[in-house]
């Protein structure tokens, strides 16, 4: 088991260096390719209203100048080490682990995205929760029900929710909910340390429109699922052998049922937390998805680079998690 | 000759003597397909999904040509002050049946249509790039095993790290206007294409991958061995056929999730470029400029338009995931 | 330079920044205290008189800004609203009147006791400061630092956005001084043509004569900046105050905390009052909620002040009691095209004149927002400006439709009878520019000239595409949508970075249109050498002219915005040079 684990977790920092290499290549390689001089790139990394100087300078600072794979090395040291930029008075230390220094916004990246995770975690995790029990609620009981009113209603109502964009439903949640009946008014992030009620209510809105997509899919997997396991014959043995129907739901169809749901929660789940974008921007919640879209508008790279990676390393964890709680719960992977 | 189905006991299955005769060329079996295919037919729902699509594609090819242009002005229209469209509903006419945008005073019908021709093929497209990548992909990992099948797990795990919407909002950040010997709209619409397809392949290719493993131990794989076929034959006349159900259904099923990300990006303002008409970007427009407070048809129309084809699209392949998969009724 | 627009942070929200404001209200002008117009809530009450005046202290107020300040360092800065939200707490040598109409164009004494003295003919400006100023610990203010805020701004690789004014005007060694922050101890309070004789004097020393040069120091650049607490870049996460307001906390990009000042005199700045107990800055807000906030009393200003937007303008101007508490100020900034006079064919003048007459101005006006957005423009500068004089040498106002027959005539002059295809450039990110080349694009096509739009973000707009000459020329961008609000009041100050040879970068060029007229070039020397207002005034009027008849610009709107006034604010009003609230004299109705 402990082998299986350390197995998968090289694995797990192996694809997280090929990540880098990939994103630290595309956004060097990319943008020559357009036709992109080096000048050019420079400029994106400096302040506004760069001076030919300023530019010129900044090539030397980060060695643009110097061959892809160099560049490529004190990326990695700085994430290890720390590194230096600017000098004298104005001179900034970015402390380990250093993704590189924004100087359009004057900060190093790490502090600016750590700062915008709690949000996303936040809005990610309390959504998992209520989409994870609505979900497979909903779908096990129209699996169990199948043909009635309850179902049909349900897989309508999941279907027109997996159809909905959610920057659709998020902007009618917030029309309705908060402007037109203040029942949640002034959506801004307050942070649970601070005020936990008011950290709670004001993310209601977007929990719930984050949710409802998901939950729908979910239903809807479930209930799939569910009606395959059910139907199974281990199931009508289990039955047989006079087991309380709970059990035989619970524990044998719901149980397996559940896999292949756990390898998409794990991959939903990391996505999420690399910034659930379109939710973010709809409610203004500063997490790593409006710090993404900023970066993008504003053509920070350093940052754009920066929130790449988290993401990436979000999902690899995620499926690293998941691939583990399946060695555990599943006795037929075999590690 | 194809392999007549797995079947369970139960009805909507084969008649019993279908299923005996498996290299009886006189008592032929109905084929996969055809069976799928029956019962598909009877599955109104997504026959109903199936037609609007047929419906929607050839609004998207024929519809351009039948509409007014899109991207004529019509200010006399539109009520300066507030910027919206002067009659009720959007400004709904018989020369304008779904009225017009605000501001421009566009014809929205021939906005919807024009829309509806680049969502569709986006969507399409890509799917067909992530289906085919996806596809030999995974034959070839399922099929061949061993070091191979590692390797391109490993790269679908790679691919499958990256995290998609942040990516694409980045990379398209990242190139300029104008590369490749294209610029403007088609460059947008063929690089959205490329990198929804290209990280889509992995779906794919994973449930491909399945389906070869558990295909490839059947006796039919065998007795063809047997009979002295070789790897490329198997491959593509004996595992191929037998998986053109699944692709066909996931594929459907892949088509909305492109167009709602092709939507997404719109919105993000890092999809398709004005004045070509999306259906993402005039939802953005309406949401984020507030236009939805003064001309909710605005927000509406292409809202429903984006919300019918997805339903569609999922009504129909969920259709055809029951009539592939006898035992999910 | 040009003024800078603000960048956006949500995506297709326009904030664009404004100047001068100007409407014929009274102005008062009573020691260089506020306005003593005072009105009672209605629309527009704003526009020539104060609404809510108050003494009354205390309470909180709440700034949401959709985007964030370039800096929040005053010597940093070049959007509008932060030139108006800086002098809370620096205090600049002079600054402008705070007052409706033409006595908000004024500048009076900030942190000196009077306006400059020039001597040598306008080539040298004595300053004294006014004796007891100290910033918020208590340490005194002398001549050398207001010296060492106006240094330091010279090393563009720390301080990269404020105005220029100062590097291109001093005299001495301005040309090569690279600042305090390399090689500190040979640079410190090296810039020669800065001299400060005493601790309470300030002589500057230009190398032309500069008639309007209490305009430029009007900047916060001017204001005080102590050597020894200097940080560089990071001096803008707590600058010493020398205003009514001290920073509490700033966690960048969203949110910083103001809070009074015990050290502040009132006799510092007559201009600005200290009211609330405390002042919250958030920013990189949706736009659309912060309005929503605005309409519920939920915050009280919109920082970035350039009104609300479209969901909010139909709600304020169908509801009568929402629209008594809304204004719609001209701001004194103008939305145009630059139209480029190097990339063929419009080196032509004939076809450049095409596109001035066969433009649909009306078309414009609605992409920016229709009539209460601005009227329809038809020179080169806006009627704020001083000398400014009215005439419409492409038909714009007389055929707002546009004049297709003038411009088929003008085509086949230019040797282009069927159109000719064109390129034009526009921030993707800014929905009225988005309208607005649509709407360019439509009404070109009906005299054949075919557009290809090409949109681009507006965080590199101006350094590395339309701001580039090099690449405007290989990408043969022939027109540009621009914005621009002046750096003060008058012609210098408003068209001298967009017209004048001089001024043409090869990296953040404002001079998009490449114009160097000679004609032009020297009407502008002799401005700046005029000695009466009279001849400056007929001076501007004749750039204007000259400009317009050089066809490089396409006018749009004069810019007007829809503000909207919260009830529980006192003080409100519309300040002419910055275009838009006053955030110095706010205060709180409990």
């Amino acid at each position: 088991m402990i082998s299986f684990i350390i197995r998968r977790l090289i694995a797990a920092v192996f694809l997280l260096i090929i990540v880098s290499m990939v994103v630290f290549g595309i956004f060097f390689i990319l943008p020559r390719w357009g036709g992109q001089t080096t000048y050019g790139l420079a400029t994106e990394y400096v302040g506004r209203n760069p001076t030919r100087s300023a530019v010129l300078q900044m090539i030397d600072q980060l060695g643009l100048n110097k061959p892809l794979y160099l560049q490529y090395w004190a990326y990695l040291k700085a994430i290890v080490v720390g590194g230096h930029y600017g000098t004298g008075v104005n001179s900034a230390y970015c402390p380990p682990p250093c993704f590189g220094y924004s100087f359009k916004n004057q900060q190093p990246v790490w502090p600016a995205m750590v700062s915008d995770i709690p949000v996303t975690l936040s809005l990610a995790i309390g959504a998992a929760i209520i989409w994870l029990i609505a979900g497979i609620g909903i779908g096990v009981v129209s699996a169990l029900k199948r043909g009635s009113i309850f179902d049909r209603f349900s897989m309508t109502i999941a279907l027109a929710g997996v159809s909905l964009p959610i920057f659709f439903t998020g902007l009618i949640a917030l029309e309705l909910f908060s402007y037109k009946w203040p029942i949640f008014p002034n959506v801004q992030f307050v942070p649970f340390t601070e005020n936990p009620a008011l950290w709670a209510r004001n993310l209601v809105l977007p929990w719930v429109t984050l949710a409802f997509l998901y939950a729908a899919l979910y239903a809807r997997l479930t209930r799939a699922g569910m009606l395959e396991t059910m139907g199974e014959d281990y199931i009508r043995t289990a039955r047989a052998k006079g087991l309380p129907e709970r059990t035989v739901i619970f524990k044998h169809g719901l149980r397996a049922a559940l896999t292949p749901i756990i390898t998409i929660f794990g991959m939903d789940l990391g996505l999420l937390l690399g910034g659930a974008l379109l939710t973010e921007y709809t409610f203004s919640l500063h997490g790593l998805g409006l710090f993404t879209i900023e970066a993008v508008q504003n053509q920070d790279f350093p940052e754009i680079m920066g929130v790449v990676m988290l993401a990436a390393f979000f999902v690899v964890i995620a499926n690293l998690v998941v691939d583990i709680v399946y060695a555990v719960a599943d006795p037929r992977v075999r590690y | 000759m194809a392999v007549p189905i797995d079947v369970a006991s139960g009805p909507g299955g084969p008649a019993p003597e279908e299923a005996l005769s498996v290299s009886d060329k006189a008592i032929e079996g109905r084929s996969l397909s055809q069976i799928a295919w029956r019962r598909l037919r009877r599955d109104k729902v997504a026959m109903a999904g199936g037609i609007i699509i047929i419906i929607l594609i050839l609004i998207a090819i024929f519809g351009p040509y039948l509409v007014a242009n899109p991207n004529t002005y019509h200010s006399e229209l539109i009520d300066p002050t507030f910027s919206r469209p002067k009659g009720p509903w959007g400004g709904i006419s018989l020369d304008h049946p779904f009225g017009v945008e605000p501001v421009t005073g566009r014809d929205m019908l021939a906005r919807i249509v024009v829309g509806a021709r680049y969502s569709l093929l986006i969507g399409f497209l890509a799917t067909a790039l992530a289906v085919i990548i996806g596809t030999v992909m995974g034959v070839i990992a399922g099929y061949f095993g061993g070091w191979i099948d590692s390797v391109i797990a490993r790269l679908m795990d790679i691919f499958l790290a990256f995290p998609l919407l942040v990516f694409a909002i980045a990379l398209v950040g990242v190139l300029p206007g104008s590369a490749f010997g294209l610029s403007g709209s088609n460059l947008r619409v063929v690089l959205l294409i490329f990198i929804i397809g290209f990280f889509a392949w992995p779906y794919m290719g994973r449930i491909i991958r399945g389906q070869t493993l558990s295909l490839r131990e059947r006796e039919f794989v065998d007795a063809a061995r047997s009979l002295g076929a070789r790897g490329p034959y198997i491959l593509f006349r004996e595992l191929l056929p037998n998986m053109v159900g699944p692709i066909l259904v996931y594929a459907t099923l892949l088509i909305p999730t492109n167009i709602l990300f092709e939507a997404a990006l719109d919105f993000l303002g890092v999809g398709i470029i004005p004045p070509t008409p999306s259906w993402g970007y005039m939802l953005s427009d309406a949401v984020t400029q507030g236009y939805y407070a003064v001309d909710p048809m605005y927000m509406i129309i292409p809202g429903l338009a984006i919300f019918i084809t997805i339903m569609a699209f999922n009504l129909f392949g969920d259709g055809l995931r029951d009539a592939f998969d006898p035992k999910s009724r | 330079m040009r003024r800078k627009t603000g960048v956006l942070a949500a995506v297709g929200v326009a904030v664009t920044l404004t100047a001068a404001a100007c409407s014929s209200g009274s102005s008062s002008s009573n020691g260089g205290n506020n306005n003593s117009n005072t009105n009672a809530v209605a629309f527009n009450a704003g526009v020539t008189g104060t609404v809510n005046a108050s003494s009354q202290k205390g309470g909180t107020i709440t700034f949401d800004n959709s985007s964030a300040p370039d800096s929040t360092d005053a010597g940093n800065t070049y959007y509008a609203f932060n030139l108006n939200f800086t002098r809370l707490y620096a205090t600049p040598l002079v600054t402008y009147k705070a007052s409706t109409g033409a006595g908000g164009d004024q500048l009076v004494p900030g942190l000196a006791t009077a306006l400059g003295t020039a001597s040598d003919g306008n080539k040298t400006w004595t300053y004294h400061i006014k004796s007891g100023v100290v910033f918020e610990d208590g340490t005194p203010v002398t001549s050398q630092d207001v010296k060492y805020a106006v240094e330091r701004t010279f090393d563009r690789s720390v301080l990269p956005n404020g105005p220029t004014y100062f590097t291109s005007l001093l005299a001495g060694n301005a040309a090569t001084y690279p600042g305090p922050f390399k090689n500190r101890a040979k640079n410190l309070m090296g810039l020669t043509a800065i001299t400060t004789p005493n601790p309470t004097t300030i002589v500057f020393h230009l190398k032309q004569p500069f008639a309007s040069f209490n305009y430029v120091v009007a900047f916060p650049q001017t204001a005080p900046v102590p050597p020894a607490k200097d940080k560089g870049t990071n001096y803008q996460l707590h600058p010493l105050s020398t205003g009514p307001y001290m920073f509490q906390s700033y966690q960048l990009n969203k949110q910083y905390t103001l809070v009074p000042n015990p050290k502040w005199n009132p006799s510092w700045d007559p201009q600005v009052k200290q009211l609330p107990s405390k002042i919250v800055v958030n920013l990189n807000v949706n736009a659309n909620d912060i309005d929503n906030r605005l309409l519920a009393g939920d915050i009280q200003v919109d920082q970035a002040g350039t009104g609300v937007q479209a969901a909010a303008r139909a709600k304020i101007l169908s509801n009568p009691s929402l629209k008594a508490n809304a204004d719609n100020p001209v701001t004194g900034f103008m939305y145009f095209f630059y139209i480029n006079t190097k990339v063929a064919p419009l080196n032509n003048i004939h076809c450049r004149m095409a596109i001035e007459y066969a433009a649909n101005k009306t078309d414009l006006q609605t992409a920016y927002g229709g009539p209460i957005a601005g009227n329809i423009a038809s020179t080169a500068m806006p009627p704020t400006v001083k000398g400014y004089s009215k005439f419409d040498l492409y038909n714009a106002l007389s055929k707002p439709g546009g004049d297709i027959a003038a411009a088929k005539q003008q085509l086949q002059q230019c040797g282009q009878p069927n159109g000719f295809n064109l390129n034009v450039a526009y921030r993707s990110d800014r929905p009225r520019e988005v309208s607005s080349s649509q709407a360019l694009q439509e009404s070109l096509a009906s005299v054949g000239i075919k557009v290809t739009l090409k949109g681009y973000t507006s965080a590199n707009y101006y350094g590395t595409f339309a701001g580039v000459p090099n690449y405007v020329h290989s990408h043969d961008l022939g027109m540009a949508a621009g914005g621009w609000g002046p750096d003060w009041p008058d012609a210098y100050g408003w068209g001298w970075a967009l017209y004048d040879g001089a001024s043409i970068a090869p990296a953040g060029n404002t001079n998009i249109a490449e114009l160097n007229d000679p004609a032009v070039n020297s009407l502008f020397l002799q401005l700046e050498a005029a000695s009466s207002d009279s001849a400056q005034n007929s001076i501007a009027a004749q750039i204007d002219k000259k400009v317009m008849q050089d066809a490089v610009i396409l006018p749009g709107v004069y810019y007007k915005s829809l503000l909207y006034r919260p009830t529980d604010v006192t003080n409100v009003y519309v300040q002419t040079y910055y275009g838009m609230y006053d955030f110095a004299t706010l205060g709180l109705k409990s």
